[in-house]
């Protein structure tokens, strides 16, 4: 009996572990060709282990590639844009949740109603209007413009709903103002939406793509996407040097496919909570 | 706000303090909404209304705006380049849907199993593709795919199959785009039905079980059919993500052979930005928002997200 259930569990189990090794394949593939130099890489069949684990692909990404500053860049950019998508989003949220104001409603269909805007609509007269502000080519370009966003301040909200009002009235009637009552009550409160929306925030910027490449002009204030395809181009009479190119992949997404691992429960469910409601 | 900031949680009010206390309990709402209001006002409302203008100007950035009416969009229309990144959009878009979305549903159902073990794990993996720089992973995809020292194309060759010219050949650019798009979401939509799947009472499996279904009888009679707004809700995220691929074309195949890999947003990209049309790039802004907008709609009137409880 329990032979003939194990048996029928191979089926399963295969075809759940083909699926997860065609997952992770080019990772794997990703961080072995990293170690390979351009005779490795360019040999035909190629090999599967590199003949010699080499580190020279990283070194030449730190010597001869602003590499070092584009990680800096994308940690700062992410780290400043999370800490005010958070900020921004839980006071907005807390204001949506807690209080009946004039222009509440109009303001929150506002809210709802971007979310179904896509960001090519307002690709163009945004580049024009950071242009006209200087901002482009500048951190304040990548950061400012989406600081308070529609989502985040939609689930901030949600989480907030739950917080009883008895809570704030009994902090209002020891005479905490209500900045108070939503820095010292409602944000220790918050801390596993904080979470979420966090590494969700964090995750987006860092992996942002469309706007940095619209927006930077110079090599030193590139994020590292936008350094990983420069990598690609400007290489005048080479080929693509895919050993650094491999490299450099690994160092954007090995550290943040960690992170997600260690934190994996909080982003699930903040992608599922601003959607499938019934 | 910094006044507000330092105030002690206890602190005994004197009678002139009172008034003050009351009128920031009025104004914090605003307060607290206006960072909101304004990044909003400056950065999304202004630029949504300013695209639908610039789509009747012709205007470089440079020399005075001039109104053209409705010619952009003419030009639009008699562009083949952009009736070709229209079908090629189309083709993922339909590509994503018939072959992401159920496969995306099988490997939930496979992942349900009771079975199954360390199924948080196989969970993880098939997620990662979704936490990774899509630039990052492209990159990696472009030298699986080399025609002459590629992983897949050693594969192929080891199995006695023909080396397939993966991104010069129009056909194979755009499979190996699909095949990108499929490996990177598949894992993404799982979670949705993971999710809708585990909400599903189990009570239902025990009953069927009992009249003697067996596991695939019981997803095509139960799992199915409760999954249905799920699948809808999915369909929708699916299209309207399709509608706007970018990166993946952009890293991979520039677009090429011959735009047979060029999307929608990457027209946009290349005539609105790199060749500085903004109001025929505008024009083509307002005519994927009219698209996504619609079916965002359809989608919050048919699930009720968003509503207000």
């Amino acid at each position: 009996m329990t032979l003939s259930k194990t048996v029928r569990k191979i089926p399963l189990y295969f075809v759940v572990a083909l699926g997860a090794f065609l997952t992770l394949a080019p990772f794997v593939w990703m961080i072995l060709s990293s170690f390979k130099n351009s005779t490795e890489i360019f040999s035909y069949p190629p090999t599967l282990l590199p003949d010699a684990w080499r580190a020279s692909n990283y070194a030449k990404l730190f010597a001869e590639r602003p590499f070092g500053t584009w990680y800096l860049n994308s940690i700062l950019v992410a780290g400043i844009s999370t800490t005010a998508v958070l900020f921004f989003s839980s006071l907005a949220g807390f204001a949506f949740a807690k209080y009946e104001f004039k222009g509440r409603t109009v303001m929150f269909g506002l809210l709802i109603g971007s979310t179904m805007i896509p960001f090519q609509l307002i690709l163009i007269p945004l580049f024009i209007e950071v242009s006209r502000m200087k901002m482009i080519d500048t951190y304040a370009g990548l950061i400012i413009p989406f600081m308070a966003p529609a989502l985040g301040i939609f689930l901030m909200k949600q989480y907030m709903s739950a917080i009883p009002n008895e809570l704030l009235d009994a902090a209002r009637m020891d005479g905490a103002a209500e900045f108070t009552v939503f820095w010292r009550i409602v944000m220790p409160l918050l801390r596993p939406a904080l979470g979420t929306l966090g590494i969700i925030t964090f995750l987006g910027s860092w992996n942002s793509f469309v706007w940095p490449l619209v927006m930077l002009r110079s090599e030193v204030m590139m994020t590292l996407p936008i350094g990983l395809r420069a990598l690609t181009e400007n290489v005048p009479g080479k080929g693509r040097d895919y050993g650094m190119i491999m490299a450099a992949a690994t160092l954007v997404s090995v550290p943040v496919i960690i992170v997600f691992i260690a934190l994996q429960r909080q982003f699930i469910s903040g992608l599922l909570s601003g959607s499938v409601k019934q | 706000m910094s006044a507000e900031t330092t105030t002690p949680l206890a602190q005994s009010r004197p009678a002139s303090n009172a008034r003050w206390f009351q009128r920031q309990a009025k104004l914090a709402p605003y307060l607290f909404t206006a960072p909101f209001f304004i990044l909003f006002t400056v950065f999304f409302l202004l630029p949504s209304i300013a695209a639908i203008i610039l789509s009747f100007y012709k205007w470089n950035g440079i020399s005075s705006p001039e109104f053209i009416g409705i010619r952009n969009f003419q030009r639009i229309f008699a562009d083949g380049d952009f009736w070709q990144a229209a079908s090629n959009t189309a083709i993922y878009m339909f590509a994503s849907l018939f072959v992401v979305v159920p496969l995306a549903l099988v490997l939930a159902a496979l992942l349900n199993n009771k079975s199954l073990g360390l199924r948080g794990m196989w969970r993880s993996a098939y997620f990662t593709p979704v936490v990774t720089s899509t630039v990052a992973i492209a990159l990696v995809f472009g030298l699986l795919y080399s025609t002459d020292y590629g992983l897949l194309n050693a594969i192929l060759q080891a199995v006695g199959l023909p080396r397939i010219n993966w991104l010069g050949d129009g056909t194979w650019a755009k499979v190996s785009i699909i095949i990108l798009l499929v490996w990177r979401w598949t894992g993404y939509q799982m979670i949705y039905f993971l999710a809708g799947m585990q909400s599903i009472s189990q009570e239902l499996y025990e009953a069927a079980m009992i009249d003697g279904a067996n596991d695939r009888q019981q997803f095509i009679s139960i799992t199915i059919p409760l999954l249905r707004p799920v699948i809808l809700y999915v369909s929708i995220i699916v299209i309207i993500g399709s509608l706007q691929i970018f990166d993946e074309p952009f890293i991979l195949t520039s677009g090429g052979p011959a735009n047979a890999t060029l999307s929608v947003a990457q027209y946009l990209y290349i005539h609105g930005i790199a060749n500085l049309r903004f109001g025929l790039g505008s024009a083509v802004g307002l005519m994927i928002f009219v698209v996504v907008f619609t079916l965002s709609a359809l989608q919050m009137r048919a699930f009720g997200i968003f509503r207000e409880d």
